[in-house]
């Protein structure tokens, strides 16, 4: 029986050369796709960094914390190989090795789906953080699709992982909720933020916050920038993640992403800059919170 | 004659639940009803923000729970509609700061004073839902033409359709030059799917961003289409038998039984 250890007490960082079959010497990291508002794109940011992370031949384990309303299944186009899920594997049904499902282009990408007619507070949380633990000591990473809010599900989502990825849009609304789970995430995570559906051109007229303006208020390392582009929404309802493919600056900026996790000195995306900065609204929203 | 009790809803984050309440409120008191939005998403407030009334809160719902101080206290009258005003969420509690029936109570007792009570509900199907849903006698649901949101608000109406809770359907964010191309699920797909009754159908506009990030609802615009739709949108709540707006798309299922009319 394993100690569970806080986050990052072991140092492992996972093995860069680990390929399909490998079982990694060390334990995989366990990264937390969060965001507190909801439609942001946790799911579409977990998928397709599952993705690239995968096509670069590391081992990936995509757990889909959504219990009640997974979508996870269906951005990767799996909901019909899924046969069992988090919950079965919790209860002790079936084990990870039945619960796993391969994706169907990547050997070293697997979902662990959610419980679709089931409820959050059915999840034991020790147990949820006993099972990322035994997905840590087979995959390299273990990418934890957080549910909307701040509720169980947030709190069972963050349980097994140690590091975070926050997922924000240009949006005060959506500043506002990423500043709070921030906040309740505490540093132990090491937040990273992902700036998704940026419309440069809207940057530009002023009428979007730029990534500036969003990390002006959040200052979290900047792990990458994702535009707003009509193929996420197609490639989402055909459960063809863009990131399966390297063309295109969006599938572009997830294989950057995904390099960057994976610790190389990639840049990250020159941010645009706004003409007319929101940074007075902002500052009031924030400076003025009670 | 006692207020309607509405709840906005969806299961998935992000479809526009707030921004739906945000300016179908201001629209019924536009049209002369008194009106409480209240946000039901408690930790994650933002109806607030999204009406630009943000640095006037004083008291919240948690504090009215708890008879801390009066709902006619906490209420925020929005100056621009005169007859809106708004109960915010406490922002640094959890949702079960509040029970059912401490939200039904506060429900019932903004019911007293309003024509509409409309709840905007948090995302997700927890505990926060279950209050939100707790006092409404009606719920509209949102979604997206999503594949992803429909299937979590084919969810959220079979909760409802448990509590024998009558719901109508907005289908907000439509791109009918997407639906054309085939590349977005139509309305009628959408509808055929969740099988509930059309209250309204929403397009995709840019503008909606900036208006929200600047507090502003987007029907204070005159010049802005979604003004118009959303008058027939609380028209139809009010009784009202409007047609459909056309968007002159057909969708895969539409084009399969040719009958329906487009959105």
């Amino acid at each position: 029986m394993h100690v569970l250890k806080q986050p990052h007490d072991d140092g492992s960082e996972p093995n860069p050369d680990a390929r399909a079959g490998d079982i990694p010497a060390k334990l995989g990291r366990a990264i937390v796709i969060t965001s507190g508002k909801g439609g942001v794109g946790k799911t579409t940011t977990t998928a397709n960094l599952g993705t690239a992370l995968a096509a670069r031949g590391a081992r990936v384990a995509l757990v889909d914390a959504d219990v009640g309303l997974r979508n996870l299944d269906i951005v990767l186009g799996l909901e019909s190989r899924v046969k069992y899920h988090v919950l079965d594997v919790l209860d002790e049904q079936v084990t990870l090795d039945e619960a796993l499902v391969r994706d169907k282009h990547n050997e070293t990408l697997f979902l662990l789906a959610a419980a679709q007619s089931r409820e959050k507070d059915e999840v034991d949380t020790q147990k949820m953080r006993d099972m990322i633990h035994a997905l840590r000591e087979r995959f390299d990473y273990v990418l934890i699709d957080c549910p909307a809010g701040i509720e169980l599900g947030f709190k069972n989502a963050v349980a097994g992982a140690q590091e975070a990825i926050v997922v924000c849009t240009p949006e005060v609304s959506a500043v506002r909720d990423v500043d709070r789970v921030v906040g309740l995430l505490g540093n132990a995570f090491r937040p990273q933020l992902i700036v998704n559906r940026l419309r440069p051109a809207m940057v530009k007229k002023g009428k979007m916050l730029s990534v500036e303006d969003v990390n002006a208020i959040l200052r979290l390392p900047l792990l990458g920038v994702i535009a707003d582009e009509p193929e996420i929404i197609i490639t989402t309802n055909k459960g063809e993640p863009l990131a399966r493919s390297r063309d295109g600056a969006t599938a572009s900026a997830y294989h950057a992403i995904a390099a960057r996790i994976a610790g190389e000195d990639v840049p990250a995306p020159a941010p645009e800059e706004a003409k007319e900065s929101f940074f007075g609204k902002l500052g009031s929203i924030f400076g003025g919170k009670r | 004659m006692s207020a309607r009790k509405i709840v906005i809803t969806s299961g998935k984050g992000g479809v526009g639940k707030t921004t739906t309440t945000a300016n179908l409120g201001a629209t019924l008191a536009k049209r002369g009803h008194r009106v409480i939005l209240i946000d039901a998403d408690i930790g994650l407030r933002n109806l607030d923000l999204v009406l630009g009334l943000e640095k006037r809160i004083v008291f919240d719902l948690v504090e009215v729970a708890e008879g801390r101080c009066q709902l006619r206290q906490a209420l925020i009258k929005d100056k621009r509609f005169e007859s809106l005003s708004i109960l915010p969420a406490a922002q640094t509690r959890d949702k079960d700061a509040v029970s059912e029936q401490q939200f039904a109570d506060i429900v019932d007792q903004a019911a007293q004073v309003a024509d509409f009570v409309l709840i905007d509900c948090p995302a997700g199907i927890e505990a926060g839902f279950r209050n939100a849903v707790a006092g409404a006698q009606e719920a509209i649901v949102v979604t997206t033409p999503e594949v992803s949101a429909i299937r979590d608000a084919d969810r959220v109406v079979g909760k409802l359709t448990e509590r024998g809770m009558p719901m109508r359907l907005i289908v907000n964010r439509l791109r009918p030059e997407m639906v054309r191309t085939g590349d977005m699920l139509s309305v009628e797909d959408v509808r055929e799917i969740l099988s509930i009754d059309l209250l309204g159908i929403v397009p995709d506009d840019e503008e909606i961003i900036d208006t929200t990030n600047r507090g502003e609802p987007i029907v204070l615009d005159e010049t802005n289409r979604l003004r118009t739709i959303y008058d027939k949108i609380a028209r139809r709540l009010e009784g009202e038998t409007i047609a459909f707006t056309s968007f002159d798309q057909q969708g895969f299922l539409g084009r399969l039984f040719g009958a329906l009319k487009a959105g």
